[in-house]
């Protein structure tokens, strides 16, 4: 796998997000499409790589969503979307098994499973600086951390639908990734006799 | 020579699912480092992570604009804008005229059914007349109708306002389009006394103290009391005149201002009445003809 195209892929895809992806948007809910890109790496990648996958991916949708503070400063925390992606792709690696992995529409149902549960710990981080440090306020305030896991599903729901058509096409371009596709060889009666 | 060595020892150390679950604790540790560990460098980073993804957005931002170009590009005093916005004014004046049309309507339809429910089966002709001008040269204030003969309406056709108020008589022969009415406050009109808050039905409508009001200064009537029946004010004066015809009997003229004492006669009184209703002021009246058969000479 060439980690030079995933960067390119995730940069790409954080760039329309916050371009190109307001004209998808509806009412509230913007699709994403960062978690298609990062479900297409999962469901082809070798599985060793799928959390470092994950958690670049990750931070890089940290670095790129800011906090704005009281004082009209921006902070930037590293974690709530990296680890909420890590757990999102610890589910989204076993659905390879059990979905047709290049189906783009078994990649809609990951990327939703993946958004759905990524938020949760976005939200669940989020909550816990709040309890426990008290210095900054996230970025759904005053709503409850509730509201915005409720958003966030029909981020995910939103995401899913975009991920369709973007991972049928990420699967066009299967080729420049340069995922391996040796099969394990296992020895039978047919090997043997050949 | 020692960070070499470092190094080394812990890539040998870190990888596979160690490397994984080590990546997973800093971050853990920096989701929950407090802002003042993460502000003076997060920033930085994000910035220069955002450096290559600026022309990519850029591009995206201009895909975007060519798709859906943006607000501020809505230029407002554009003259394609500007006729719109007029075309826009006059489509709601039209609509707001059909709507004060409908409702003028509903009002005429809604006293012509008044009128026709108090006249029961009777063979009494409706039609919905339009006040057209003043006669300006004549003392009684004569009104000029837009029906007439073509209409069926004769001299002495009854002039109704607001369903069941007395407006006036018509007093010439109409021409085909047009008749003069004369208005009821300029006709002395033989009425009775009702309270306002109504009459019980086993009262004897003899015992109602009845009068004959002749117009007055003022705009109102004036009628003399000889009796000694009790009146307040605030009752409503009903028609009671033969010489108007069935339709008119019992149609509202007005309501009692004052009761005065009769200066010249002891013991007796003057009630003053002002009528419910003028014709001057109304734009739309309902005239009331009785067939031939039924009318009768005053």
């Amino acid at each position: 796998m060439r980690w030079s195209i995933y960067i390119l892929a995730c940069l790409v895809a954080v760039a329309a997000d916050a371009s190109i992806g307001g004209i998808l948007k509806i009412g509230s809910v913007q699709p994403r499409f960062l978690p298609s890109v990062v479900v297409f790496a999962l469901f082809a990648a070798p599985r060793i790589h799928a959390m470092r996958l994950a958690l670049l991916a990750g931070v890089l949708a940290d670095l790129l969503s800011p906090v704005v503070r009281v004082d009209g400063t921006q902070l930037v925390v590293i974690g709530p979307w990296t680890l909420g992606f890590a757990l999102g792709a610890l589910a989204a690696v076993p659905l390879r098994s059990l979905l047709y992995h290049r189906n783009p529409i078994s990649g809609g149902f990951a990327v939703m499973v993946f958004s759905l549960l990524a938020s949760v710990v976005f939200v669940a981080i989020w909550m816990i600086r709040l309890l426990i440090l008290r210095d900054e306020l996230p970025s759904w305030w005053p709503g409850t951390g509730a509201s915005e896991v409720w958003q966030q599903g029909k981020v995910a729901l939103a995401s899913a639908v975009v991920g369709i058509p973007t991972i049928w096409f990420l699967d066009k371009t299967r080729v420049v990734w340069g995922f391996s596709t040796a099969k394990r060889v296992v020895p039978g009666a047919a090997r043997e006799l050949a | 020579m020692n960070a070499t060595r470092l190094f080394q020892f812990i890539s040998a150390r870190l990888s596979g699912r160690r490397l994984d679950w080590t990546l997973v604790g800093i971050a853990l540790l920096l989701a929950v480092l407090p802002a003042r560990f993460l502000a003076p460098w997060t920033s930085d980073v994000a910035r220069i992570v955002s450096v290559p993804i600026v022309p990519l957005m850029h591009l995206g931002m201009a895909t975007r604009d060519a798709i859906r170009p943006p607000r501020e590009a809505f230029d407002h005093r554009a003259p394609e804008v500007i006729a719109l916005e007029m075309q826009a004014e006059a489509a709601r004046t039209l609509f707001e005229q059909s709507r004060l049309r409908v409702e003028a309507l509903e009002r005429e339809v809604s006293s012509l059914k008044g009128i026709r429910s108090q006249l029961g089966s009777s063979a009494v002709q409706l039609e919905t007349a339009t006040v057209v001008g003043i006669d300006p040269t004549r003392r009684e204030g004569l009104v000029r109708i837009n029906v007439g003969a073509r209409h069926g309406v004769h001299r002495d056709s009854v002039v109704i306002l607001g369903g069941d108020i007395f407006g006036g008589l018509v007093v010439n022969d109409p021409t085909e389009f047009v008749s003069i009415v004369r208005p009821a406050l300029k006709c002395t009109l033989s009425v009775r006394l009702y309270p306002a808050e109504g009459v019980d039905p086993a009262r004897d409508p003899k015992l109602l103290q009845g009068t004959v009001l002749k117009p007055s200064e003022g705009g109102v009537w004036t009628g003399d009391i000889a009796s000694e029946l009790a009146i307040r004010e605030g009752e409503i004066a009903r028609l009671t005149d033969e010489r108007y015809g069935s339709v008119a009997k019992g149609l509202r003229v007005g309501r009692v201002r004052r009761i005065l004492p009769n200066e010249q006669v002891p013991g007796a009184r003057i009630v003053e009445v002002e009528p419910f209703a003028l014709l001057v002021d109304e734009s739309t009246v309902i005239v009331a003809m009785e067939p031939p058969e039924k009318r009768q000479e005053p």
